[in-house]
């Protein structure tokens, strides 16, 4: 079974919703307009509810099946935001606003999300409840906490939550996914380690923070190497450090480093907090001088459900033939992790072709996806709740 | 024998030119004012030669005996520059530049030298030739090698050298000094390391530059514990460390990192130079980067000559009744140059309990002048004695 004749039917239309997205791009919380148009078309498609200003400017709408005795609820999930950067593509349709972009393929999410809601809106092919979500500020914002936070899980009762994400590399159209962890979380920390700056002549005087701080990029290699069980994934990374003099004659009393660190489950994620507090506290104090680490949670792992993930794969194994059901993780993050966190649910890959990478200034959405997507949306909701014969 | 009666008499003109001085304070090779003030007064004392513009913006003067049956040549030195710091004294002589400060004490240095520029000028009472020296840009600037590659030690036939430096922390009046090695070589080093720069949350993908870096940072400090002869001096610090990106997420394509060597000998100096360059390349092909360094040599060790220090130490001894043993100073002196030149010595004069030398509240101590000039005079005195 390929895409759905329909959708096929419809792809013209979704393209250009894509497109007027993608030369409107809104970032963080700001989609406003976003939102506006993504309200205009689920009522013309007649769904069954919307709400507006869940997780501040996301848009949840309803539709119902035929029936519902099987009292099941699906939540589908887009995203809505852009980026920060300034688009590079020259196409006839691209960002009209400065220093703004659609370089994730949100624009992509969200028109393929409507699509599947104009089809399952029509069709209503299925018994049970879709609940579509389209969720502000995935890129950093943390919109789809927002909008777990805002009780969207409990006011809809969603059961279980599906989420896709285009992906550079992988063929037009095909999808990949994994049980478990797929994305990685993203924590970041600064180290402020303060020792006793003096006179460069005169180290007996002084507590040389360059060397303590020196120390502690060292030891934090070990988390890695020596502390995380060999099979699991974490990234420790010191990408800044800066004395606060740059004098040749002056021994810094500050010195400030910032960081990432990714990992894949969060038994590893406290672990390297927990190592990295104590390396630089205990590395500084052996040298005289203190450390203070700063440390910001950013978006948790993001970890399909094992049933969750058969029937996302069987859905995108009848849309496109086959599915690549053992992908590699990979270390960004993503905000779906919440909501994963709050119901079971599945996160998949569609294939956008040999395109530039997301977040390049030359990256844009593949419209030959969105059939596939489109269908997996549908085929997600028609075999999960199969309608009564 | 203490002070010369003719100096405290002469106190308050000395320490009236040192608070002028202490009032236009210039810069490095910038000491135009300060110059021909020199100048016009060493003319006004009657000195036999005055030569001005001798390394770019110094001054030399020469002072006959009454005979020459020696055919001795005594050079004395001062320098007349000031450092670019602010000042925040609050007296009433402070500086009137922003940010231009007599905060070394050349200013009494300077004063103190055409005191007994003076006074020699007025007495004559030795048998040779005295050579007054007046040098810019001590402070970083090398005005002491400037004079000596212009040919003044030939020029002149200077056979031995003096200098003195006012240090607080010692009592006003009273002098230090040591033979051999005294002020440390200092040296700079800028290293740029270069790996491959990347995602943070990519590391395969790249070569991590601020690990790199920071295993060098370690490995330096091997130079001094394991590679230097523990019974020598030696200080080498990373002072600054930079990562090309200040982002949380991006790992650095370079780093650079600063710092200085201090050493108190050729073959430690040598050493030093050659370990951190083999140090940084070793460490960044061992990650798979490189290490770019530049080594900047500064002042070298400034070393005083055994008779010379002994004669100085004697001299100061009859002005103040004592001499004491200097400590090694990581600190530098242009007058090194001077000192691979020509024999000679270099001596501490208390300052007494003040702020130390380069800090914004520091003041040079006229009740040091007496003493200071003193020792200048009976240099001149006892090694050239009338006949």
């Amino acid at each position: 079974m390929p895409v759905k004749n329909r959708l096929a039917d419809m792809a013209d239309d979704i393209t250009a919703w894509r497109r007027h997205l993608h030369a409107h791009p809104e970032l963080m919380f700001d989609v406003h307009e976003t939102a506006a148009f993504v309200e205009d078309k689920l009522k013309a498609f007649g769904v069954d509810e919307i709400t507006t200003g869940i997780g501040r400017t996301g848009v949840v709408g309803v539709i119902k099946g035929k029936t519902n005795t099987s009292g099941r609820v699906i939540g589908l999930r887009a995203d809505m935001d852009a980026l920060p950067i300034t688009e590079a593509t020259a196409l006839d349709y691209a960002s009209t606003v400065p220093g703004k972009m659609h370089a994730c393929g949100h624009d992509g999410h969200t028109a393929m999300l409507l699509g599947a809601a104009q089809y399952l809106a029509e069709t209503r092919n299925f018994d049970g409840t879709v609940v579509l979500i389209f969720q502000p500020a995935e890129e950093g914002g943390g919109g789809g906490r927002e909008m777990v936070n805002d009780g969207m899980m409990d006011r809809w009762n969603v059961q279980e939550v599906y989420g896709l994400h285009n992906a550079p590399g992988i063929p037009v159209g095909q999808f990949a996914i994994r049980p478990g962890a797929i994305l990685a979380s993203a924590d970041e920390f600064q180290i402020y380690v303060t020792g006793q700056g003096g006179h460069a002549a005169a180290p007996h005087e002084a507590v040389d923070t360059t060397l303590v701080a020196s120390h502690i990029v060292v030891a934090l290699q070990s988390v890695v190497a020596r502390n995380v069980n060999p099979v699991r994934r974490v990234v420790v990374t010191v990408g800044t450090f800066e004395t606060d003099s740059n004098a040749s004659n002056v021994i810094a009393h500050k010195v400030t480093m910032r960081g990432t660190v990714r990992t894949l489950d969060s038994e590893c994620r406290e672990l390297a907090q927990a190592r990295i507090r104590r390396l630089a506290e205990d590395t500084a104090s052996a040298f005289g001088a203190t450390a203070v680490v700063d440390w910001q949670d950013g978006y948790p792992v993001t970890v399909n459900h094992e049933t969750e993930t058969i029937y996302a794969a069987e859905a995108a194994r009848a849309v496109a033939g086959s599915v690549d059901d053992a992908v590699d993780p990979i270390m960004p993050a993503e905000d779906f992790s919440y909501m994963l966190e709050a119901r079971p649910g599945a996160y998949i890959f569609l294939g956008n072709g040999d395109t530039a990478q997301c977040h390049h200034p030359a990256y844009n959405f593949s419209d030959e996806a969105i059939p596939a997507g489109c269908s997996w949306f549908a085929e997600l909701v028609e075999r999960r709740m199969p309608a009564a014969s | 024998m203490p002070v010369k009666n003719r100096f405290a008499e002469l106190q308050d003109e000395i320490t009236a030119w040192r608070r002028d001085l202490h009032e236009h304070p210039e810069i490095l090779f910038e000491t135009h004012r300060t110059s021909a003030l020199v100048a016009e007064k060493l003319e006004a004392f009657g000195c036999d030669e005055v030569v001005t513009g001798i390394g770019r913006t110094g001054v030399v003067g020469v002072i006959k005996g009454k005979t020459n049956g020696s055919g001795k040549v005594i050079g004395l030195r001062a320098d007349m520059d000031a450092l670019p710091i602010h000042e925040q004294t609050g007296l009433a002589y402070a500086s009137k530049t922003d940010n231009a400060m007599h905060a070394c004490g050349h200013d009494g240095h300077t004063a103190m030298l055409l005191g007994a520029a003076k006074y020699l000028s007025e007495t004559r009472n030795f048998d040779g030739t005295v050579v007054v020296i007046f040098q810019p840009a001590e402070e970083g600037g090398g005005g002491g090698k400037e004079m000596c590659d212009d040919g003044m030690m030939d020029r002149w036939g200077i056979q031995e050298v003096y200098g003195m430096h006012n240090w607080p922390g010692r009592p006003v009046g009273s002098f230090a000094i040591r033979s051999g090695a005294f002020f440390a070589a200092t040296d700079q080093f800028d290293i740029t390391f270069e790996g491959k720069g990347g995602h943070a949350a990519k590391p395969q993908e790249t070569v991590d530059t601020t690990v790199m870096t920071a295993q060098a940072v370690l490995a330096l400090q091997t130079i001094a514990s394991r590679n230097a002869d523990p019974t020598d001096q030696i200080v080498v610090s990373v002072t600054s460390f930079e990562t090309s990106s200040k982002a949380f997420n991006v790992i650095p394509q370079r780093a650079q990192i600063k710092g200085t060597v201090r050493t108190m000998s050729k073959d430690m100096r040598a050493l030093a130079e050659e370990r951190i360059k083999a140090v940084c390349a070793g460490v960044a092909a061992t990650f798979g980067g490189t290490a770019d360094v530049t080594y900047h040599k500064g002042y070298p060790v400034m070393v005083n000559h055994e008779e010379q220090t002994e004669f100085a130490a004697s001299v100061a001894k009859s002005v103040s009744g004592g001499c004491d043993d200097a400590p090694l100073v990581m600190g530098g002196e242009d007058f090194a140059y001077m000192l691979e030149e020509r024999p000679g010595a270099y001596i501490l004069v208390g300052n007494g309990d003040t702020a130390m030398v380069h800090h914004p509240e520091y003041n040079f101590t006229d009740e040091a002048i007496p003493a200071g000039c003193s020792w200048w005079a009976e240099i001149v005195e006892q090694r050239m004695p009338a006949a």
